[in-house]
């Protein structure tokens, strides 16, 4: 890689890396993305860390369902970036793409605060996005 | 022969006597002068080295990291036997000091004549730095304190401050990786201001967990407006508890106590 592409490869990694302000999600979750939709059944923007709960169809059909986290993420960081308490409304289909809890059996994503904005089901983005600081 | 007087020499007396007065008070002001740190300040940053850390931000400088070169045996011992679930930020405890400095939130400072408080964005902490010379009240020999006790002083345009009469905290000095901190820890800090530019320089000991001290220097910006409440909740922050494996899942389940529940 030249250096262009290293310094570039850094201004990325800033912009997109997942905020250990709280707890440290390194071992938790799988380093490779996932898509996940389903429906909201909770969104709670809220400290230390906004919590989400997603609905999700199995390949059985069968409706589990998964903790969203935004990682080390404060309520006010989402909140620069546009979230708000009414961003998701019960029952509304989401996608997301985040990386998978690690521990077997257990539904968990993480979505990382400064990218992977989430989606509707039309496609457009959750919020506008930018800055969490 | 009488000595005459001499109005030449009254006036040389006078301007001498001002000189010297001034030289005295300049010399004292210079020697007490106190900083003015009052204020909402953005959070803290390392010096720019061109690679950041922690989520993209400008604080590795300020991280004891889990594989840290300072770390004792013993550190990496407690380190891999400390229990994730049971650290104390699931109940809501806050991060711990000099840690919370290292966190992305605003802080603020006031100056009052008897002591310095500092007000952490993150988790609502209030520290208190007692001033000398003020009659502050000593700790008793029994009392340890989560956040220890601080005592400073004014000193060649600073704010010095030594704390220690830390508890042992099971996250004490990194409460993402689970490295603790003793009764041991100390931890020293100078203020000062560089035109609008808060400067803090930290160093901190702990001779059962560090090699060598922490040190660093960081500055912060004036923060225009405080832009958040924190007001932690329990469910949310023990929410991530469910997606992670145990490290003793022989052992028996932990009913966690609702703090928040109680009237």
């Amino acid at each position: 890689m030249n250096r262009i592409g290293l310094a570039l490869f850094f201004v990325g990694a800033s912009l997109t890396g997942t905020l250990n302000a709280h707890h440290s999600t390194q071992g938790i979750y799988q380093d490779e993305l996932s898509d996940l939709t389903g429906t909201v059944k909770m969104w709670r923007l809220i400290n230390p860390h906004p919590h989400l709960v997603l609905e999700v169809k199995d390949e059985q059909g069968v409706v589990q369902e998964w903790d969203v986290s935004y990682g080390g993420a404060a309520a006010v960081h989402l909140k620069r970036m546009g979230y708000a308490t009414d961003t998701f409304a019960v029952g509304e289909t989401i996608n997301f793409k985040g990386h998978r809890a690690r521990a077997a059996g257990v539904n968990g994503l993480l979505v990382e605060g400064g990218g992977n904005i989430p989606t509707r089901a039309d496609g457009t983005p959750v919020v506008k996005g930018g800055s969490m600081f | 022969m009488q000595q005459r007087f001499s109005v030449r020499k009254l006036v040389y007396g006078i301007v001498a006597g001002a000189f010297a007065g001034l030289v005295l008070v300049r010399t004292s002001t210079a020697a007490d002068a106190i900083p003015e740190i009052a204020g909402l300040w953005q959070m803290p940053q390392c010096p720019s080295t061109g690679a950041t850390g922690g989520g993209g931000l400008n604080r590795r400088c300020m991280e004891i990291a889990e594989n840290d070169a300072k770390l004792t045996e013993r550190a990496k011992a407690y380190h891999d036997a400390i229990d994730e679930f049971a650290q104390p930020k699931y109940d809501c405890a806050p991060m711990p000091i000099p840690m919370m400095w290292s966190e992305p939130y605003s802080f603020a400072i006031e100056q009052l004549e008897d002591r310095v408080l500092i007000r952490y964005g993150k988790e609502e902490v209030v520290r208190t730095i007692w001033l000398e010379g003020h009659g502050f009240e000593e700790p008793k020999y029994n009392e340890f304190f989560y956040y220890g006790h601080s005592v400073g002083r004014y000193e060649n345009g600073a704010l010095v401050a030594v704390t220690d009469r830390f508890t042992f905290d099971s996250q004490g000095w990194n409460a993402d990786s689970r490295i603790p901190s003793s009764t041991q820890k100390q931890m020293f800090e100078r203020f000062t201001k560089e035109g609008d530019t808060l400067v803090l320089e930290v160093t901190a000991t702990d001779p059962f967990f560090l090699k060598e001290p922490l040190t660093y220097r960081v500055t912060s910006k004036p923060e225009a407006e405080w832009d958040f409440d924190w007001d932690c909740d329990l469910e949310a922050s023990r929410s991530i508890l469910k997606i992670m494996e145990p490290q003793y899942p022989n052992d028996p389940p932990v009913n966690y106590i609702d703090y928040q529940a109680r009237p």
